[in-house]
């Protein structure tokens, strides 16, 4: 065991919404070639069957309106075109096409490929060049939110690939309930109560105990009364404050301003950073729920079914075993104990690359802080696990950014 | 002593907060407000909000609702 896993006692994952690996980090690759982003000559065709190329012109808000389609038939789109589906290899060359279903402009249709310029999210790319940014992370299914973020949760989605709400399926239990039956301690913590937590909202009203706001999150770091386990959620909507200020939405989804999210994900790291103990046993996951519709070049691989099958209602159609991942999405994992600017390597690596989907998120946290525990999907047993990342040498607190929130 | 190095981080512009945003702009959002009115079938009459879903269109309003429902549900914060 390294002396940073000796050392951890707290695991902090904060999920934002709706953005693609080579949207929010491409860009990075110009400087760092281990990074699999962009090398600025992907194209996709648009509906004239011109190629519209990726451009580092993404803006922080108003330029993704009206919101991409993300339902499990456009991804398969988006990810296939022009063939249909498997049996054929993902393609990657279908988001414009699927953008123009949503709005027929050819024009805005290419917006679906920008990506930001290096520098311009001085708090995803200094994360991401500072700490473990994976080259492998991908959604667990191609589809839209409330399945992704149930894979964080629970391991699987219990064959749902839509928005709707979903009922657990026995014997299988979320992270949060493993660990209380374990003696140990867990929190979800939401924005405010205007915000709520997404996508649980059953285990908001089965098990109240586990929730808390943001501002208690704050207030645990300060007093280090962190629990193990923390799932931090952004906010996600523009809503009065409670003291009649301006609540801006944080969580990145298009067309909420993506400075807003920077500010929360530095405010996160800021609030463990800032305590010397708990910074130096805690690890800080960030990642994002599902690409939003947005640009990827790396076709998503296969993996083990998850033992359902998803309704072809919510398909269009296409049988579908939870057998392959959806499309990548920015993860990086922070913590003093990982040497600075580690690459993990994906499936561009076929040597040692390593693919990680959100069902690592449980699979890491059980077997931490449980050990050995049966009750799982097959996703989560057979996924990767993220904490051999850290090492035996903690930086100096020097090596470490700190942000200044204007 | 050498010092951390600082990043800034840049405020988003005012305009930005758009709480009028119309709800049919997110699905996310819509589909948060149906789940939570799927929990709110089960609270008794005495608890329930009282707001028709129907009559949320903004995102604002959408917030109003989540939060009437969350209070209910948090016993943390004053809920059944």
């Amino acid at each position: 065991m390294s002396a940073g896993l000796d050392n951890l006692k707290h695991v902090v994952v904060l999920m934002m919404e709706n953005r693609s690996f080579d949207h929010m980090l491409g860009a990075l690759r110009a400087a760092d070639p281990r990074i699999n982003g962009l090398t600025g000559n992907e194209t996709n065709p648009d509906t004239t069957n011109e190629p519209a190329p990726v451009a580092p012109l993404a803006e922080f808000q108003s330029q993704l309106d009206p919101d991409p389609d993300h339902s499990f038939p456009a991804v398969q789109k988006q990810l296939f075109f022009p063939a249909a589906g498997p049996p054929a290899v993902p393609s990657m060359q279908g988001f414009v096409q699927s953008y123009s279903d949503v709005e027929h402009n050819v024009a805005h249709s290419h917006k679906i490929m920008y990506y930001f310029a290096p520098g311009k999210l001085p708090v995803l790319h200094t994360l991401a060049q500072s700490y473990a940014l994976f080259n492998g992370w991908f959604a667990s299914i191609p589809g839209p939110t409330v399945c992704n973020r149930a894979f964080a949760h629970y391991g699987t989605s219990f064959g749902k690939v839509n928005l709707d709400i979903f009922y657990v399926v026995e014997p299988y239990q979320s992270v949060y309930e493993r660990l209380l039956a374990a003696n140990r301690t867990t929190k979800l913590y939401y924005f405010d109560p205007s915000s709520s937590t997404q996508e649980v909202v059953n285990l908001l009203k089965n098990q109240p105990q586990i929730f808390a706001t943001y501002q208690q999150f704050l207030d645990d770091c300060k007093n280090g009364a962190l629990p193990d386990y923390s799932f931090v959620e952004p906010n996600y909507s523009d809503h009065p404050g409670d003291d009649g200020g301006e609540q801006l939405a944080s969580d990145q989804h298009p067309d909420h301003d993506v400075q807003a999210g920077e500010q929360f994900i530095a405010s996160i790291y800021n609030a463990i950073r800032q305590n010397p103990d708990l910074w130096q046993s805690t690890a800080l996951l960030i990642t994002y729920d599902e690409h939003g519709g947005i640009y990827d070049h790396v076709p998503p691989p296969a993996c083990i079914p998850d033992g359902f099958q998803a309704s072809l209602a919510d398909t269009g159609g296409m049988p579908f075993a939870f057998d392959r991942l959806g499309v990548r999405v920015p993860a990086i994992l922070v913590s003093p104990w990982i040497a600075k600017a580690t690459v993990v390597p994906g499936p561009e690596d076929p040597a040692n690359g390593r693919v990680f989907e959100h069902a690592s998120i449980p699979a890491t946290i059980t077997q931490h802080f449980i050990g050995n525990y049966d009750n799982r999907s097959p996703r989560e047993k057979a996924a990767q696990t993220f904490l051999d990342l850290l090492t035996d040498e903690m930086r100096p607190d020097a090596d470490c950014p700190s942000f200044q929130l204007d | 002593m050498p010092q951390p190095p600082v990043i800034r981080v840049p405020k988003p512009s005012r305009s930005s907060y758009q709480p009028h945003r119309l709800l049919s702009k997110n699905s996310l959002l819509q589909n948060h407000v149906k789940h939570f009115r799927e929990l709110e079938k089960d609270l008794p009459p005495g608890q329930q909000t009282g707001m028709p879903i129907d009559s949320i269109l903004t995102e604002g309003q959408a917030a109003e609702y989540i939060r009437r429902m969350t209070v209910r549900l948090h016993r943390p914060l004053g809920g059944v």
